[in-house]
């Protein structure tokens, strides 16, 4: 409708003319299922311009399925007027829709440039403030992706210091993504600082003004990000790497003891994985790296350092450790991943010799194998499993034969030397 | 293209001393003669300019904005005449003729600003501070000449306007639009003046002189963009300034429908009281029956059809020109000379071929297989060319419909104080425009066709839509019985038939029972005319009644009725 009949309020159409609903199809089905809300629903009081941006948009959508890229691009050129709507409501989401299906477009297009990219942005960001923050964040993360860290900084920056009024408050989570990545940005300068520094000309490396700099700005935003709860890997591994430089090795651990035991965190197997590391980086005593590798045995017990677990176990010589030792090794092959990884069956081996030295071995074992009496043949001790094996890696078939009988006395397998 | 650049710069060149500059890739100028290179550069728009980014460096000292141009003042109906006389140019130019626009549009809207008391009257309606009729105004004081005296029309009432600087309006840059679209205009509907007001006008004004130019056919121009509408506005002399509330009444968001505009020239003629129109009479290009040769090109039709449309328009006592005349007593109604030809051809169709889903094949394939020599008429080959042709015609529309612009270059919006957020996002609009349009390599705006009263076009050449089946012959649904050609399908089906039922029922609910052929064919018409379905099945019900009953007012429910 134009706009003289919205402000005059005339109800033009209720004249008892019999195709009124001509659009609305009644769809008056006795089906049980639920209805999903049309997108749009056009009446009468759609206007033709309306209809004119609603079929450019459905045109364009068919074109980003079919990837026809060029087509879609010059649909997207018609439909920019869209923009320009005069009542308010539906537009906060056109420019939504248009960021996203303009840069879309600007991935997959062959003519598409960096200016192009540019431009868009912002545009956009510009072009409203729900999606300032949002925006900006992307183009930072596209300036990124095509190497230029610094220009992506800048472009942090300037989004870190944006206020609007009420907005800047709702939107404090999106303003806590920006600091976090530009503490982020500042590591990877850092970094590449710490790369071009030619030790001779430096000395004293802790004195390097530049990199220090870098890094004191980026510990400011990472350290606020690390006090949220979340999953924050890659800024606590580049927060721990610029601490370890500087030899703060307290503050160290102290984030990475709280990143992995603090309940606030959601459950995150990776924060036992890096603390573990760290511990192995500083030569921490074995009881301290079996602590920790403990805890993340309960939460994933087919991890890799698993592995390593085992071995301090079987290290440290105590009989309830072997034992133990034993129980996470036949859990890992519990899973298929580490059904062809020779490291694991001969760790198992090694296990049952250490065992085997103690007098009641037949009786652990079997305790041990109890619950997978039924399902391990299958698992492992096929013949398919002997064919394959025998021509892929016939060390570990050697391995495994050995083991059969030790681990499942009394059945006759087909896995056979 | 540089010589519009370096036009200005005529230095003869330091090293040749030629004067013939060139503009590199860089923008500098150089000589084309010796290649040298100066240090002046050409000006460029960059496109990447962030007015949003730049920071205010330096505070302004005072107010800088100018004051905006008043202009002159002007009331709506100036304005809207501006609009109608470029719309009856255009029509004109398209190949009206010239009649149209100087003696019967211009009387018709004069009759009119008198009617609504807006000019011309005694005692007009004037905008004034207080409310209430103004000054009084030279009743036909201008002088009786074509609408090409627009100016001085305005003049004269302008001048008799007391104390006139005082009826600046802030909302408005016209000086009546915010007492226009207040309460007491509104009481009176039919006095008001809109852009889907001009069309109404136009329309009567083309029926009246008898002009071929449907209904259908005017707002198809209109959407094309050949009869200016949509932005109109922009063609309205510069000293004419257009603010605010004028934008509610000049700026358009969409095109109106064949039956709103319909509506509003019946309701126009009521109110201009217009005596007996000039008769549409057999001859005219208006009447059903030369109508329907231009249709029945227009959808691939053999011409032998044409005769049946005729008997079957006596039979329905439709062939008098009393029918097709507006007159006040006889045809209180305005008959929609387009969607009654299309019904009359449909029915016609219905009659010869059945069109219950099984009888048109049948015949189709009869003549199919009688046909040695390729001369006869098809249902089924026409089907295949005209649903291929309309499929591709359908798609094409969609298309143009897509990528139809509605943005004005100049700035109207209704609410004054906003025009710097609507002038940033004119801006962001434009520039998202340009980029897409350099990605793509196409501009916009390249997609207007030419004018035609043809949606399709038959024929043998690359150009054209199918091959063209009008010389084909209709022996193949016609037998003759006493020497009399007749057709052979005897039996006719309609859905019930009663003068009071038909507004009621809802065409969306019976079109799950009609026959597909039918439903299709409706849909084939509603393209070629840009209606609704709806609206063409009643006018092809109210035929049928016609036919069937005759003049008796007899109902007849679902029956087969021997023809």
């Amino acid at each position: 409708m134009d706009d003289i009949e919205r402000e005059l309020g005339r109800d033009e159409y209720s004249e008892g003319d019999a195709d009124i609903s001509d659009d609305m199809s009644s769809k008056r089905t006795n089906s049980k299922l639920p209805v999903v809300n049309p997108r749009h629903v056009e009446t009468q009081r759609t206007s033709s311009f309306q209809k004119s941006t609603r079929t450019c948009l459905g045109l364009i959508r068919e074109a980003l399925l079919h990837h026809s890229w060029q087509e879609a691009a010059e649909y997207m050129a018609c439909f920019a007027q869209r923009l320009e709507e005069s009542r308010n409501g539906p537009v906060v989401q056109e420019k939504e829709l248009i960021w996203r299906i303009s840069t879309e477009i600007l991935h997959h297009h062959p003519n598409s440039k960096m200016e192009d990219y540019n431009n868009i942005y912002e545009r956009m960001k510009h072009s409203g403030f729900k999606n300032y923050l949002m925006i900006s964040l992307e183009h930072s993360f596209h300036l990124l992706l095509n190497g230029r860290v610094k220009d992506a900084r800048h472009q942090l920056s300037v989004a870190e210091s944006w206020r609007h009024g009420n907005e800047s408050a709702i939107q404090h989570k999106k303003t806590e993504l920006i600091h976090a990545y530009k503490g982020l940005l500042d590591y990877v300068m850092w970094c590449d600082k710490k790369s071009t520094i030619n030790h001779a000309e430096y000395p004293d490396r802790l004195h390097n003004q530049d990199m220090n700099n870098l890094f004191r700005a980026a510990s400011v935003n990472l350290k606020a990000i690390l006090r949220s709860p979340g999953v924050w890997d890659p800024f606590i591994l580049s927060y721990v790497e610029m601490l370890e430089y500087y030899d703060d090795h307290e503050e160290a651990l102290r984030v990475l003891n709280d990143y992995a035991y603090d309940n606030k965190y959601p459950p995150n197997p990776n924060a036992h994985v890096y603390l573990y590391q760290y511990l192995q980086r500083q030569n921490a005593p074995d009881k301290k790296l079996m602590k920790v590798l403990k805890v993340l045995c309960e939460l994933v017990p087919s991890h890799e350092l698993m592995l390593e677990y085992s071995r301090l176990l079987l290290k440290s010589e105590k009989r309830t450790n072997i034992q133990k030792a034993l129980g996470i090794i036949l859990e890992m092959l519990d899973f298929a991943c580490w059904r062809s990884s020779l490291d694991t069956w001969k760790l198992l081996e090694a296990i049952i010799k250490k065992l085997q030295s103690q007098c009641d071995w037949k009786d652990s074992v079997a305790g041990a194998m109890a619950a997978r009496k039924d399902w391990w043949p299958a698992l492992h001790f096929t013949r398919f499993h002997a064919s394959r094996d025998s021509e892929e890696n016939p060390a570990l078939k050697k391995v495994k034969a050995s083991l059969t009988q030790i681990l499942l006395p009394g059945l006759m397998l087909k896995y056979t030397a | 293209m540089d010589e519009e650049h370096t036009a200005g710069y005529k230095e003869p060149c330091a090293v040749c001393a030629a004067v013939d500059w060139g503009i590199s890739d860089e923008g500098r100028f150089y000589c084309r003669s010796c290649h040298n290179v100066i240090e002046r550069t050409k000006e460029v728009v960059d496109p990447n300019f962030n007015p949003g980014n730049s920071r205010v460096t330096a505070m302004g000292r005072g107010s800088r904005t100018k004051r905006p141009e008043r202009g002159r003042q002007w009331v709506l109906c100036e304005g809207f005449q501006f609009i109608l006389r470029s719309q009856a140019d255009a029509l004109v130019r398209l190949g009206v003729s010239p009649r149209f626009k100087d003696e019967v549009l211009c009387e018709l809207w004069r009759s009119f600003l008198q009617k609504s008391r807006q000019a011309y009257a005694s005692n007009p309606v004037r905008p004034t501070s207080v409310g209430g009729p103004g000054s009084d105004v030279d009743s036909d004081g201008a002088a009786e000449s074509t609408a090409n005296s627009s100016e001085t029309d305005g003049d004269s009432c302008n001048q008799s306007i007391a104390g006139s600087s005082s009826n600046w309006s802030e909302f408005s840059g016209s000086l009546d639009a915010v007492s226009y679209l207040s309460g007491s205009m509104r009481t009176s509907r039919q006095s008001l003046l809109s852009m889907k007001r001009t069309l109404a006008l136009i329309h009567v004004a083309l029926v009246w002189s008898r002009e071929p130019l449907t209904l259908s056919d005017l707002l198809r121009l209109v959407n094309d963009g050949h009869v200016p509408y949509v932005n109109a506005h922009q063609e309205l002399p510069d000293e004419m300034k257009l603010r605010g509330k004028d934008a509610l009444l000049f700026r358009v968001q969409s095109i109106p429908s064949h039956r709103v505009v319909h509506r509003d020239a019946q309701a126009l003629i009521l109110l201009l009281q217009l005596p007996v129109f000039p008769p549409i009479s057999r001859q005219s290009l208006l009447h059903p029956s030369l109508l329907s040769l231009r249709y029945l090109m227009d959808a691939n039709l053999p011409d032998e059809l044409h005769p049946w449309v005729c008997r079957l328009m006596e039979r329905a006592g439709m062939a008098d020109q009393t029918l097709y005349t507006f007159h006040l007593e006889g045809c209180p109604s305005l008959p929609r000379y387009d969607v009654q030809t299309a019904a009359l051809i449909i029915v016609t169709m219905k009659l010869l071929f059945g069109l219950d889903d099984r009888t048109e094949w049948e015949l189709s394939h009869q003549a199919c297989d009688q046909d040695a020599t390729g001369t006869m008429f098809s249902l089924r080959r026409w089907f295949r060319v005209v649903q291929a042709a309309l499929t591709r015609a359908q798609q094409r529309r969609n298309q143009e419909v897509a990528g139809k612009q509605w943005a004005a270059q100049k700035l109207l919006h209704p609410d004054s104080q906003k025009t710097s957020v609507v002038l940033k996002t004119k801006r962001v609009t434009e520039q998202v425009q340009v980029c897409f349009e350099k990605l793509s390599g196409r501009p916009v705006s390249a997609r207007r066709g030419d004018p035609s009263s043809f949606r399709f076009f038959w024929g043998d050449g690359d150009s054209a839509d199918g091959p063209s089946l009008h010389q084909k012959k209709l022996d193949g649904v016609l037998t003759l019985k006493d020497g009399v050609p007749t057709p052979s399908n005897s039996t006719y089906w309609h859905p019930a038939l009663s003068a009071s039922q038909m507004c009621s029922r809802l065409y969306s609910d019976v079109e799950a029972t009609l026959p597909r052929t039918f439903v299709w064919l409706l849909q084939l018409f509603c393209f070629l005319l840009d209606v609704r379905p709806a609206y063409l099945f009643q006018e092809v019900l109210k035929v049928e009644t016609r036919v069937v009953n005759g003049n008796s007012r007899k109902r007849s429910r679902k029956t087969k009725t021997k023809t």
